[in-house]
């Protein structure tokens, strides 16, 4: 017995070790694998980082005259955080053909008139706001009246942590595609192509046991998967000065759950596809949908209710859900019990799945 | 010890659409190159990977090396060696690499640098398997099939898809692994293939083994042992009332006319008789000894590349 595990062992470590060095033999790969979350934790995290926020344009049309109502209005303006693009008339509408102009404000006899690009709906309706308020301001202004109060605005995170970037909030999302792009494709596109090229076949006319092949290559996606995690907390810290306000007894845990259940979605879902190309049409459509209304990028309080309920059904919204609650916020699990309640459920659906009709040849 | 590598009875196997095996028997004996021939879709690789354990039969009986998949499935997986159809390695993986790789699989297992001397790849031992050529790759696929030392050895198809220098040279590693002492059983649709190689062979055709024997034995099988060829620039023409002329049977091909006979000392010199009487335009007479290809056109009634 003792001597049966000594030989699972060494066939097992060394099956891990041999993933491991032809792993590192496609340079392009690896590298791309460890530095894509990396890069994008660095560019997003840069490009909106908290504090010094890029001020909204607005492209100011110069009339011919200035009058006291345009004085006022660019004055309060100035107070805002906007920047102010004046142009004459005709230059304005070159710019605001080419789709550059958010919001475009023009003097008119009786007022003032003031456009919104439908296609930078988000950019535009934010700014137009901020030009009514000026304007309400330089009104009370010129006619001498007290100005109305602004409720003051400060930027926090939902866990009064002392972090409030962007990239605190990216992080966590980024370690949920990490996990999901390892399950779909390092594990579950893998083994269609392997399947497909005959290289289980191959193996499986010698007497290694595939299960130790199998675990080889799992071990070996855990290992890089921890790396990346590593890599992607360590980075976090020294550029955006964010770390893991929980517990990281609790950070693995929730980890673990997901990593488990990406991979297992890996396995079943490789189940269903005969060839890489239609394993790349189903995978697709489960990545897509999960890594665009999941929460990787951008919470999703905006969108339907519907959509919402419906994502919070497919497991990487809840993990997001727990992970940030554990990572931003140093919570509990307590309340996301049936978050985690979810994941678990899809973990032992995909397992069951995997093991039913998980096919060698 | 038995003396049979491999004793089949029986075996079946039904696809969908089509039997694909229906119901072969074979007996290969200890220390024989053995060859199953046949065009594309006979049944050969299917009966072979039923042997190799990889495809459940639907019915018959198998022993290999005197042990049956039920209750010795890893001790004959330990002591075969396999050649697939096609083996599809890591890219970036070496052949010295890969022999370590998978003969750790094995209880007993030979060095790499013995079998890739064997196989004549010591120069790129440890070279990317991708950048290997096609003949290359086939004998690191059977230096893989020998990495555990094996009784039996399964090669399918080994050459298809060489040219001629690589065939030959992968002809000679079989021979090499035949005066080791092993058995092998190989699948070919290459007549020549199985003339060079196998000491025994079965035909096969639509899922079954048409006949059995040494290829002398199946050549002699035949009545008519040997061929007269007439050659002709371009079609070879008719032969209605030359055939009359002669008192044999012609048979178009091409550019040929073939003439079986059990005699061509006494058929010559008639034939020629007759052509120089009947104007016949030929270009060259050749008489040949029948060869497998005629075998099994007499058997099947089709020729191996129809």
């Amino acid at each position: 017995m003792a001597q049966f595990f000594l030989v699972v062992n060494m066939l097992l470590w060394r099956q891990f070790l041999m993933e491991w060095k032809l792993y590192s033999r496609d340079r392009a790969a690896m590298f791309w694998t460890f530095a894509f979350p990396i890069l994008m934790l660095l560019g997003f995290g840069v490009i909106f980082r908290g504090g010094d926020a890029p001020k909204l344009s607005v492209v100011w049309v110069q009339p011919t005259q200035m009058a006291p109502k345009d004085d006022a209005l660019l004055k309060t303006l100035e107070q805002f955080p906007t920047r102010l693009i004046a142009l004459p008339p005709n230059e304005a509408e070159t710019r605001w053909s080419k789709g550059e102009t958010a919001v475009q404000v023009e003097s008119t006899s009786d007022g003032f008139r003031m456009k919104v690009n439908s296609y930078l709906v988000a950019q535009g309706q934010m700014t137009a706001q901020i030009v009514q308020q000026a304007f309400l301001i330089s009104q009370s202004r010129l006619q001498g009246q007290p100005l109305p109060k602004l409720i003051p605005v400060s930027m926090e995170s939902p866990g009064h942590a002392k972090a409030a970037n962007y990239a605190a909030f990216l992080l966590p999302g980024l370690l949920g595609m990490n996990l999901m792009s390892m399950g779909l494709f390092a594990v579950g596109m893998v083994n269609v192509s392997y399947r497909e090229k005959g290289k289980f076949r191959r193996l499986a006319v010698t007497p290694l046991p595939k299960w130790i092949f199998l675990m080889g290559q799992v071990m070996h996606r855990l290992t890089v998967t921890l790396i990346q995690t590593i890599f992607l907390l360590i980075v976090g810290r020294l550029v955006f000065g964010i770390e893991n306000q929980g517990s990281y007894f609790l950070l693995s845990v929730v980890m673990v759950v997901g990593t488990a259940c990406f991979m297992a979605m890996g396995f079943a879902l490789s189940s269903f596809a005969d060839t890489s190309e239609t394993y790349a049409a189903i995978s697709n459509l489960l990545f897509f949908p999960m890594m665009f209304l999941s929460g990787v990028y951008f919470t999703l309080d905006s969108a339907p209710k519907w959509l919402q309920q419906a994502v919070i059904a497919l497991p990487l919204s809840p993990f997001l859900k727990a992970l940030r609650a554990v990572y931003n916020d140093g919570a509990a699990l307590t309340s996301h019990i049936i978050g985690l309640g979810i994941v678990l459920t899809w973990t032992a659906l995909c397992f069951g799945l995997a093991v039913k009709r998980f096919r060698w040849a | 010890m038995s003396e049979l590598a491999l004793r089949v009875r029986g075996l079946k196997k039904q696809y969908p659409n089509v039997l694909a095996v229906a119901g072969v028997d074979l007996d290969v004996r200890r220390g024989e190159v053995f060859g199953l021939l046949g065009p594309n879709g006979a049944g050969k690789t299917t009966t072979l990977e039923m042997i190799e354990g990889l495809i459940n039969p639907d019915s018959g009986e198998m022993e290999i090396l005197g042990l049956n998949w039920k209750q010795d499935g890893s001790e004959i997986r330990a002591r075969i060696g396999v050649q697939l159809q096609s083996t599809s390695l890591f890219n970036k993986i070496t052949p010295r690499e890969a022999l370590t790789l998978y003969g750790g699989y094995y209880p007993k297992a030979r060095t790499a640098s013995e079998l890739l001397e064997l196989v004549q790849l010591t120069d790129k031992a440890d070279a990317y398997h991708i950048t290997l050529s096609g003949g290359q790759m086939q004998r690191l696929a059977l230096a893989m099939a020998l990495v555990n030392d094996p009784e039996l050895v399964f090669l399918d198809e080994p050459t298809t898809g060489l040219d001629p220098q690589a065939r030959q040279s992968l002809w000679e590693v079989v021979r090499k692994i035949k005066s080791e002492g092993r058995t092998v059983i190989l699948t070919t649709h290459y007549m020549d293939e199985a003339e060079a190689l196998c000491d025994r062979l079965a035909i096969m055709d639509h899922g079954q083994v048409l006949t059995e024997g040494t290829p002398a034995e199946l050549i002699s099988q035949l009545a008519i042992p040997s061929v007269v060829e007439l050659s002709f620039e371009g079609r070879a023409p008719a032969t209605e009332g030359f055939e009359a002329l002669l008192g044999n049977t012609i048979e178009v091909r091409g550019d040929l006319w073939e003439i079986p006979t059990p005699d061509p000392k006494s058929l010559l010199p008639r034939l020629l008789e007759a052509a120089e009487k009947a104007r016949i335009p030929y270009q060259q007479v050749h008489v040949r000894r029948a060869t497998l290809e005629d075998v099994f056109l007499h058997k099947t009634g089709h020729s191996l590349r129809d």
